[in-house]
């Protein structure tokens, strides 16, 4: 006989209130434990999400008089005809380390030209990879490009040069028909004429130069300032950024839906404790006499805590473990269908120990104070039937 | 062995204070059998729980074995309560979710000593008050007398100086108060110290000495030849010799 033993047999007696401090909880534990897997894989479904939205890394050569802005970052100027990138330097973008973190590479050669006796900012790009990275892109009128000579044009550019699918222009006396009209978005993408990169290079006469190059990485795991400082280094002539705006968007709905899973994991956890403090001061009143006796027996203060808080750790272990499953088996049952993740949900030990931990930490914390009344309760109460 | 120096105890909890005990000097010798009779609200609990070490007196002292017992912390008063007393209550207070063996089991649960002789000790106590074969049984499963020796057994299992009953017979049926008698005066006859708080006369005809208190004070005290097992109807009779048992443990 020993005092976890005294703690055991009580609970094995009152199964009644030991299934309801461990459901109490084993609800608040499993609702933070679904709460914190699902959005664990939502935050991983959002990251793939947004890193397939968009460029998060821009390459642009290494310029000191810059005048034309793109997608929020200046880079050179057509006008100075830098063009120190090429083609060939793609290709050793994809030599870097966590090259299998790129997702697409969309390499551009801004120039400019004249359009009706209006200065016009043309970029040749690859249109798959530039369909792809702009997903946001919308043809409002007419098609996609398919030949080497098609070309997409911006909303306002269209109506100020009064173009539509089917006109053709003339870019440096290479002339390329419009296919598509973009849909007007209120980017600089509106002024811009989209035509085939090695089209451009040829009517620009810069036969495999390149302007810029935008590439989307899949950086869910990977430090994106890593990446950067990989390409600067197999790309020394290049200026190298991370798309600042980007990354920090995405930290920041990821972190937001963290925080959300937390704040709700925290107020549950705390209506759990409430529950094992109200149970087990009330299992403190109802044991008063027993108690006393074990006083009376002889039994020190902390020998009384000791079996009180024994109790309450032997009910919130299995309050954590059934707590755990159970907040996982939900997880796993309601990601897809609720939060319309399409990721699996990891089963992360982590998670496991966290909720167990959580559970001890809880029930014993909330059990602490019945304890400590329990301690102090007066030896004569086993006598008082007098 | 114990001794009562001018202990008064003041109740201040209503609108004027009781006393529940006025200047009590007593003395109690080892291997003495005492009962304490009184009426109901004589002060005899108050009584019972200063010589328990659970309850302070408001005035004088209360020395075991020189020992003044209230000068000693809580903690160690509670110390003092696992090694120096054993409790026989008087609803017996037995754990309905122990076994007659977990019972009796309970004072060594907080004793340092191996769980073997732990349990060794619990089962020679038991077998000895005639319940061999009853160990695993829960309360509910023994007979009221049963449940009385298990009480017995585990107020003497830690092998206390004192044993202090507390009404033993106040709720039992009168054959099964004259088990627990029995017991008790077995132990005594083997060397026990027993004090014994009753207000039924034929309980304390067990006593080598009865004190009577009246008022917070010890009105009389007679020392009387303690009733004999002859003297007792037939059923009556303690099925064992516990005497036989417990009196090593105080050799």
């Amino acid at each position: 006989m020993r005092l976890t033993d005294v703690a055991l047999n009580n609970l094995r007696r009152r199964k009644g209130r030991m299934i309801l401090l461990v459901l109490g909880l084993a609800i608040g534990v499993a609702t933070a434990v679904a709460l914190m897997a699902i959005t664990g894989a939502m935050q991983a479904d959002v990251a793939v999400k947004l890193d397939e939205y968009g460029a998060n890394i821009l390459i642009v050569p290494q310029a000191s008089d810059l005048s034309l802005s793109y997608g929020g970052v200046t880079v050179a100027s057509a006008a100075y005809d830098v063009g120190e990138l090429t083609t060939s330097d793609l290709d050793r973008i994809q030599t870097i380390k966590n090259a299998g973190n790129i997702s697409i590479v969309a390499p551009k050669l801004l120039g400019a030209t004249e359009l009706g006796g209006r200065p016009v900012l043309v970029a040749g790009v690859l249109f798959p990879e530039e369909l792809r990275l702009k997903r946001w892109w919308h043809i409002a009128q007419g098609m996609e490009p398919t030949e080497p000579n098609d070309a997409l044009i911006g909303a306002r550019l269209a109506q100020t040069l009064n173009l539509q699918p089917g006109s053709t222009v003339d870019v440096k006396g290479q002339p390329f028909r419009v296919v598509g009209v973009l849909a007007e978005n209120g980017s600089q993408d509106d002024s811009i004429l989209f035509v085939d990169l090695a089209a451009a290079q040829r009517a620009m006469n810069k036969p495999g130069s390149v302007s810029v190059v935008e590439v989307a990485a899949l950086c869910n795991a990977c430090p994106i300032e890593d990446m950067v400082m990989q390409i600067g280094e197999v790309l020394p002539q290049a200026r190298v950024t991370a798309l600042r705006q980007a990354v920090t968007l995405r930290m920041e709905t990821v972190g937001q839906l963290g925080r959300f899973a937390l704040a709700v994991s925290a107020v549950v956890i705390a209506i759990g404790a409430l529950v094992v403090l109200t149970t087990m001061l009330g299992a403190v009143a109802e044991r008063r006499q027993e108690i006393g006796l074990f006083r009376a027996l002889g039994f020190r203060q902390v020998h009384v805590e000791r079996v009180i808080l024994s109790e309450a750790a032997l009910v919130s272990l299995a309050g954590g473990i059934v707590g755990w499953l159970a907040g996982m088996g939900a997880a796993v049952a309601l990601a897809p269908r609720v939060a319309n993740v399409t990721a699996p949900v990891p089963w992360s030990p982590v998670l496991a120990l966290g909720a167990i931990g959580c559970a001890l930490v809880v029930g014993l914390g909330a059990s602490l104070y019945p304890a400590i009344q329990a301690a102090k309760l007066d030896p004569t109460i086993a006598l008082r039937s007098l | 062995m114990i001794e009562f120096q001018n202990v008064s105890k003041i109740y201040n909890s209503g609108s004027a204070p009781v006393h529940a005990l006025r200047d009590v000097n007593l003395k109690v010798a080892e291997g003495e059998f005492v009962a304490v009779m009184g009426p109901s609200g004589s002060g005899k609990s108050t009584l019972l729980t200063i010589l328990g070490v659970m309850n302070s007196p408001t005035e004088g002292h209360v020395l075991v074995d020189g020992i003044d017992v209230y000068g000693l912390t809580t903690e160690k008063q509670a110390d003092f309560r696992h090694e120096y007393i054993g409790f026989v209550f008087q609803q017996l207070q037995l754990l309905p979710y122990l076994t007659a063996q977990e019972n009796v089991l309970l004072p060594l649960a907080i004793a340092k000593m191996p769980k073997g002789e732990k349990v060794a000790r619990a089962r020679e106590a038991l077998a000895q008050v005639g319940l061999k074969g009853k160990e695993d049984r829960l309360p509910y499963q023994l007979s009221g007398g049963e449940q009385g020796r298990v009480a017995v057994a585990r107020a003497v299992v830690n092998q206390p100086p004192l044993l202090l009953a507390d009404e033993p017979t106040g709720n039992l049926d009168r054959a099964t108060g004259i088990q627990v008698l029995d017991l008790l005066r077995d132990l005594n006859r083997a060397g026990q110290t027993v004090i014994m708080v009753t207000h039924d006369a034929q309980a304390a005809a067990y006593a080598g000495r009865t004190v009577n208190i009246l008022d917070g004070q010890i009105v009389a005290e007679k020392s009387t030849e303690p009733a004999t097992a002859c003297a007792l109807p037939a059923e009556s009779h303690s099925p064992v010799n516990v005497g036989a048992v417990f009196a090593p443990l105080h050799a």
